[in-house]
């Protein structure tokens, strides 16, 4: 594995998108072109995400763990921690245009984009992973405790990692 | 000289903030207000609102600029790179152990079957993930108008079906929407300004 090829990756990704998981349809696309990720590597680095702490933007760091050691979590340290930088211009540009109909406009472009593809990225997880009755009960029942907000996610997937060792 | 103690203090409260924020996003960033707003008072609840704005376009993780423009606003930018490091040391540091000592049990029996209980679960709240991230700009494009709220629906269907159909890079796909939005809402607005 060339580590400049995914240091460039990584960064690429984290530069043309924002928010933590902006970057999953990018990445998703590129290290399964490279042969370096399986979808059931993403899903493992995404759970893994939501039980450490700090920001869900970290499952990058276990991405890259999976998909290279060590070296490859330093990588995407580095990766990850660059693009932030460019706020500082973003300050000085949004102070002045910030309010702008196409700034707006493009903001939200992105976000729906994200989100809309984010659907692509868990639909082949899922069906990567085997699509059962067992499967889709959890989905749902992992969708429904999510959305009432009552129960933490790392609870509600400790709660599936439970009911995946009776079930499976 | 004064510098000193100010990065020292900056490092010793984002350290706290990366230890504790267990559970996502939201804890992280609330965790950031309460220490920098109402604990240290480095900045005012308008300024902590305005940065959370100017990250959602900045590139990279929200959070992440969020810290940069703190530090900054305390120590100038060897304080963005305090706070930053502050940050991400902890945060890090335990995520790459949890992921190594996921790796070194990941074909046991009963982590493949606790895996098949994961995965699924990491998809169902994926999807409310995503569609928290789909609610706000939708419930804003349906309140400026039906061309707002046309074009943002033409993205929200095409972005997908573009990625999967024309099997187009993804970096492609999502600048495009931008760029549609943006050019869709820039006259989208200057009609109605003009009636």
């Amino acid at each position: 594995m060339n580590p400049w090829l995914l240091f460039w990756l990584l960064l690429k990704a984290s530069l043309f998108s924002t928010s933590g998981t902006g970057n999953l349809p990018i990445l998703h696309t590129d290290l399964i072109a490279q042969g370096w990720a399986t979808d059931h590597n993403f899903a493992e680095a995404l759970a893994i995400g939501q039980i450490s702490p700090g920001p869900t933007g970290l499952w990058v760091i276990s991405l890259a763990y999976l998909v290279d050691g060590v070296r490859g979590s330093l990588l995407a340290l580095v990766a990850i921690a660059i693009p932030p930088f460019t706020a500082l211009g973003v300050h000085a540009v949004y102070t002045r245009y910030g309010s702008h109909p196409a700034v707006q406009g493009f903001v939200r472009g992105l976000t729906l984009a994200v989100a809309s593809m984010f659907f692509v990225v868990l639909t082949q997880i899922m069906y990567q992973s085997g699509i059962d009755i067992r499967s889709v009960a959890i989905v749902l029942g992992a969708l429904g405790l999510t959305y009432t907000r009552k129960i933490p996610v790392p609870v509600i997937l400790v709660g599936a990692a439970i009911v995946g060792m009776c079930l499976y | 000289m004064a510098q000193l103690p100010r990065l020292r203090d900056l490092f010793r409260a984002w350290v706290g903030i990366g230890l504790q924020s267990f559970g996502g996003g939201a804890t992280t960033l609330y965790l950031m207000r309460r220490v920098t707003v109402e604990e240290q008072h480095w900045l005012n609840d308008e300024e902590f609102a305005l940065y959370w704005g100017i990250v959602q376009i900045a590139p990279g993780i929200n959070l992440l600029g969020q810290t940069v423009l703190i530090g900054w606003r305390v120590a100038g930018v060897l304080g963005a790179i305090v706070a930053l490091i502050g940050l991400l040391l902890p945060s890090i540091a335990i995520t790459i152990l949890i992921t190594a000592a996921y790796a070194t049990i990941r074909t046991q029996p009963l982590v493949v079957a606790a895996l098949h209980g994961i995965i699924p679960a990491t998809v169902g709240v994926g999807v409310i993930l995503a569609i928290q991230m789909l609610n706000p700009p939708l419930v804003a494009s349906s309140r400026e108008g039906w061309g707002q709220l046309g074009v943002s629906v033409a993205v929200l269907v095409g972005a997908p079906l573009l990625l999967v159909l024309l099997n187009l890079p993804a970096i492609m796909v999502l600048w495009g929407a931008g760029i549609c939005c943006a050019v869709g809402f820039w006259l989208l607005n200057r009609r109605g300004g003009a009636q």
